[in-house]
């Protein structure tokens, strides 16, 4: 073993340990806008950013395009655009089968299994691959001994291989590999029961005082037929009291009407000598007239994880140790228990309550131990509240309704204050040293109306159905007729041409026939208005070989579709669908987003420092922050430094 | 490439080579290899499909 002293120092002082003189605090806050954020400056409502802003400056942030988090903070993370990073939507798709694929990372199952009997035991081990390419400023900045910590950045699931701490964000999935199913058990027979978009509904039974019941885990890939694997666990309900007892296998507790568990750990028996651990929360809602309990999604257990979610591995156990057990799914406030119902606004907001809370503490931990280098910090919160309750804060919203807005009216306003009270903390604690630079990956505005894209192409002919009587029924294109189509969208903004040689069933000849429809398509789309609003849906369509740089364009959607204000694609398009009408109300509690061109929703930058650059874009933040430590860009980079 | 052998009940394969003779395939073996690509082809698209639904459930841009 080597030690201190030794002959071999270099290699102890290596892997990003070095003092600097410089420090520089990132603060991420997901999603907060520029405009929003201008007017409760305005209004005397955020007095610390308006004092960072008098030292330093303020200026809206150029976004990606298109501006999703995974693409936006992929962009940041490596200093490229996603022609060099390859990130371009949450969902790539595979020109063979016309299936979305998931853009961020990869899972591939063990090669080599041994089967016996109803058991397939791997003799190799499956791996999960991150898919962003290019070299995080985390992983350069490592290579000239520079420390950095990365909190819980999005686009580094599974994290990039380094020596520095990072913990895994936005993109890790829960135990169940997806991003997020929570489970709701009740008697009530007014609720559906059965799948919904990441939710479960139980029906389950009150017999004397007893409820039985099973909380369902990953799938079984010891087994032959890959069931789900499933804990037992019952609740006893108080007669009198409102009050039960939940008995798990290894544990019991006692909960209140209203009242939330904190993390319990549940272990999913896979074979008599392999089991998986998670952790979840349990909220038991009702107990008369009809039971509801809810269980957020089992998110992988930080003390034993499933998957790779920190580097150095321990780093999440280190946490563990101090913090107990944490959040770690990517996005860690259940939205879809909010939209299926699970959850009310109130309940939500406790939950996201939480999630604020435990963040900051692992903040103080971190920035008591932050002596030199880089740390870097993110808070999902304003992004998820924005989505979740623009419809209380935007009287036009189709699902404005007057007499939640008056109790949840300021949850926006309110978050944004609360960023403003945490950035007090923090500057009441940096020292002079210290470069500070608050960002966001975009900004924000209102989804009032959704634009199918598929039934414009379909209703343009640019796209063949089958059997168009029905249009409506299925999706992942079931019911395309590939040998006379010449265009698909999939994802949140791509469109992509049917072209031959590249799709399996391509009819559009690549060159000069494939470049002219993308113009034509390009020009329609920019002309399509909405005949309720009178305005343009989509502002920008976006030509993939025009808008990007780097090696990957290949993979690139032909087409960006850039929305308009207030419009983005449907609910049912980006997975193949092909609803009715080409415009729909958006009358989700989902109803703030993000989809817009980048001009519409830029982000924002605040510093502690003059700030130069009259647009920053978010690529130039890594350049900054390299040029900051005195290392040079790596190849990719197509940033400039902003100070 | 070698060859490997499947042993079948004998009535099956009876109906087997009957309807690949109907059907216009040159050999029972010949049926048997294009049903069976079809419906391991099948499989591997639902794994993959199932896949695709899994991860991206709870994603809240989709329904």
């Amino acid at each position: 073993m080597l030690a201190a002293g030794s002959r071999f120092p270099s290699l102890l002082q290596g892997a990003g340990r070095r003092e600097t003189r410089a420090k520089v605090l990132v603060l991420g806050f997901d999603g907060l806008d520029p405009r929003l954020l201008d007017r409760w400056l305005k209004e005397g409502k955020l007095p610390t950013f308006a004092r960072l802003i008098s030292s330093g400056g303020f200026r809206p942030l150029e976004t990606s395009i298109p501006p999703q988090s995974p693409v936006a903070w992929a962009n940041f993370n490596t200093g490229a655009d996603p022609g060099g990073h390859g990130i371009f939507d949450f969902m790539h798709r595979d020109p063979q089968t016309y299936m979305p694929i998931f853009s961020a990372s990869l899972s591939t199952q063990a090669k080599k299994a041994l089967k016996i009997g109803n058991l397939v035991l791997p003799l190799s081990g499956g791996e999960v691959k991150n898919l962003m390419q290019g070299r995080t400023f985390w992983q350069v900045l490592e290579e000239h001994d520079i420390p950095a910590t990365i909190f819980k950045i999005p686009s580094n699931y599974p994290p990039v291989p380094t020596k520095q701490r990072t913990l895994s964000g936005m993109g890790t999935p829960d135990l169940k590999g997806s991003y997020g199913i929570s489970c709701f058990y009740t008697t009530d027979p007014g609720i559906p029961k059965g799948e919904l978009s990441g939710g479960r509904v139980y029906e389950v039974f009150v017999i004397g005082n007893r409820v039985d019941a099973k909380l369902p885990g990953p799938i079984n890939t010891f087994k032959k037929d890959r069931p789900e694997a499933v804990i037992d666990f019952r609740v006893y309900t108080d007669p009198d009291q409102a009050v039960a007892k939940i008995v798990l296998p290894d544990q019991e507790f006692i909960l209140k009407e209203k009242e939330w568990s904190g993390w319990k750990r549940v272990q999913f028996g896979l074979l008599p000598t392999q089991s998986v651990s998670g952790i979840c929360m349990f909220h038991l809602k009702e107990i008369r007239p009809h039971f509801k309990l809810y269980v957020s999604p089992v998110n992988i257990d930080p003390g034993h994880p499933a998957q790779p979610i920190s580097t150095p591995e321990s780093y999440a156990q280190e946490l563990e140790k101090v913090f107990g057990s944490y959040f770690t799914k990517g996005l860690p406030a259940d939205t879809s228990g909010l939209d299926n119902g699970f959850l009310d606004e109130g309940e939500f907001l406790e939950q996201d309550e939480m999630i604020l809370r435990e963040g900051e503490r692992m903040f103080d931990f971190e920035f008591s131990r932050f002596d030199s280098g880089l740390l870097f910090y993110y808070v999902s919160s304003t992004d998820q509240r924005q989505h979740m309750f623009w419809r209380l804060l935007d009287e036009k919203h189709p699902g404005y309704d007057p007499q939640l807005a008056s109790g949840y009216g300021k949850t926006i306003e309110n978050i944004y204050v609360e960023a403003d009270r945490f950035l007090d903390r923090v500057l009441q604690r940096i020292d002079k040293d210290t470069i500070l630079m608050v960002m966001s990956d975009h900004g924000f505005n209102p989804f009032r109306r959704a634009f199918n894209l598929n039934t414009w192409l379909f209703e343009n002919g640019y796209h063949r159905l089958r059997n168009p009587w029905k249009q409506e029924e299925g999706n992942f294109f079931e019911n395309s007729d590939w040998s006379r189509t010449k265009a698909y969208g999939i994802g949140l903004n791509g469109l992509y041409i049917n072209q031959r040689g590249r799709e399996r069933e391509g009819i559009v000849n690549a060159g000069p026939d494939t470049e002219n429809l993308i113009r034509e398509i390009a020009g329609k789309l920019e002309q399509v208005v909405d005949p309720m609003t009178g305005e343009r849906a989509i502002l920008r369509a976006f030509i993939s070989k025009e808008t990007y740089h780097g090696s990957q364009i290949g993979h690139a959607p032909d087409i960006v579709c850039g929305f308009n204000e207030g419009y983005r694609i449907s609910w049912d398009s980006p997975l193949g669908g092909f609803p009715k009408n080409i415009f729909e109300d958006n009358k989700e509690k989902w109803s703030g987003d993000h989809m817009g061109a980048p001009v519409v929703i830029p982000g924002i930058l605040v510093a502690n420092r003059k700030v130069r650059a009259e647009s920053p874009a978010l690529y130039d933040l890594t350049a900054t922050i390299l040029d900051i430590f005195g290392v040079p860009k790596t190849k990719g980079m197509i940033g400039e430094s902003i100070f | 490439m070698g060859k490997a052998k499947v042993k079948l009940d004998k009535e099956l394969f009876e109906k087997i080579k009957k309807i690949a003779k109907t059907a216009g395939y040159s050999s029972p073996e010949e049926f048997v290899t294009h049903c069976l690509e079809k419906e391991i082809i099948k499989l591997e698209e639902s794994d993959s499909e199932e896949e695709v639904k899994k991860k991206l459930k709870g994603l809240g841009y989709i329904s």
